[in-house]
């Protein structure tokens, strides 16, 4: 049976074919093609009694209920990578530091020392991963450590500063020298899509930072001591790769 | 592509912050997400995981989304990426599709666990095809997603969205076939 066949047969089957005519001479005129015919019918009858899945009510308010704990605790990341957002903040404050001290400008920040963008300043915003829940967050200020940090770093993260990417590689790599197992894929589909589509499909993110945009250090997964990739996941792209 | 006017007011809503927008975005959604997530994982636990992962995406990407495609086609993306994400990380898919529980909180979970039950075995022939058929089928057969929309969800041409249909329910037919031969 031709590929043409098979489409004419199948829309035939589903009822998606305006004009059946051709279809219809197809089976009548074809055992195979009738097999074809019956056999995807008969599947779609199968399906069609199949009860659709629903959430219960009680399933839905638990959703509702934990998704809004979840994003009043942590309005960027999940929940089921805390070392993420560990290390962000800990790279994040350890930045901020180093901005206002303005050392950046003297020695991190030096053309020499950096790769494509170590000359290009750029704004560190550590409260952006607040902000687009900050309605929310707001319904229990006070208890929420985190986003009282960021609130109270902005003023120093509109301080330029450029992104030592080569210093950061290798603090990522001392972490994963210190603590071998860390590292995961991601939680979130949309990065594990972005690490397939530039290619790094079998790394793993090793830590997150909120700098000028958000960056992903990425390692082979069997590598503690190798070459550092960061990527900038909302754009889809590799910014920096230390070897 | 233009959104409908309360979908993109919605999302403009969402985006500032509005939790009763989000809200209404999660009550016309929510059910399909799940059922395609329960399809693709088979197991109701793992399925409201990543119900609730997908909103959690959405709600944190909201601002990224460009309007190309519907906002619900968008969300099943999401949603289908997912549940692929859920089953890198546990690496392997359960064969056996249903809880072994039941909450006796919720008297109503026995009841839809009973529904679900009573086509256990297309549970279990969606199981035995390969993912890339498997979904094409779940979305276009058991959701009813228009071709162009399973394209557009699972981010291949609508010839390929086609032949994994196709070829997914032949494959469906051989394994139902196969459960009720002597």
């Amino acid at each position: 049976m031709h590929e043409h066949d098979l489409d004419l047969i199948a829309a035939l089957a589903d009822g998606s074919l305006a004009d059946e005519a051709e279809a219809r001479a197809l089976v009548d005129a074809c055992d195979v093609c009738r097999a074809e015919y019956r056999s995807q019918a008969d599947v779609l009858a199968w399906i069609a009694s199949a009860p659709r899945a629903e959430m219960t009510e009680p399933e839905k308010a638990a959703l509702h209920r934990d998704l809004w704990t979840e994003l009043r605790r942590d309005p960027a990341r999940t929940a089921s990578v805390p070392w993420w957002q560990r290390w962000s903040y800990v790279a994040a404050g350890l930045f901020v530091v180093v901005g206002l001290a303005g050392v950046l400008n003297g020695v991190i920040g030096s053309g020499e020392s950096g790769g494509p963008t170590a000359e290009s300043p750029v704004d560190l915003d550590l409260a952006d991963r607040g902000d687009e829940a900050a309605p929310f967050l707001a319904e229990d200020n006070g208890s929420d450590g985190a986003g009282e940090s960021a609130a109270t770093t902005t003023a120093a993260a509109e301080q330029a500063v450029s992104v030592p990417f080569p210093e950061l590689a290798d603090q990522v790599r001392a972490s994963r020298e210190t603590d071998p197992g860390t590292g995961t894929t991601s939680p979130d589909a949309t990065v594990t899509e972005c690490l397939e589509r530039v290619g790094l499909d079998d790394h793993i993110v090793v830590a997150e930072l909120e700098l000028d945009r958000e960056y992903l250090a990425v390692m082979a997964r069997d590598e503690a001591e190798g070459t550092v990739t960061f990527v900038a996941p909302d754009e889809c792209e590799i910014a920096f790769v230390d070897r | 592509m233009t959104l409908p006017g309360n979908e993109a007011e919605l999302l403009t809503r969402v985006v500032s912050g509005d939790r009763a927008a989000f809200d209404a975005v999660m009550r016309t959604h929510e059910d399909r997400v799940f059922s395609v997530c329960l399809r693709i994982l088979g197991d109701r636990e793992r399925a409201l995981d990543a119900t609730q992962d997908t909103f959690l995406t959405v709600f944190r990407k909201a601002g990224q989304f460009q309007a190309r495609s519907a906002l619900g086609t968008w969300i099943y993306r999401i949603a289908v990426n997912t549940c692929y994400d859920h089953i890198r990380r546990s690496q392997r898919r359960p064969t056996q599709p249903l809880p072994d529980h039941v909450d006796p909180a919720d008297p109503s979970a026995e009841e839809a666990i009973d529904s679900a039950a009573l086509r256990p075995e297309i549970e279990a022939a969606l199981a035995e095809i390969p993912a890339d058929f498997r979904d094409a089928v779940i979305l276009s057969d058991l959701e009813g997603l228009t071709m162009p929309e399973v394209a557009e969800v699972l981010g291949v041409p609508i010839g390929t969205v086609k032949s994994r249909v196709f070829r997914g329910r032949r494959l469906l037919a051989g394994q139902l076939g196969n459960q009720y031969d002597p």
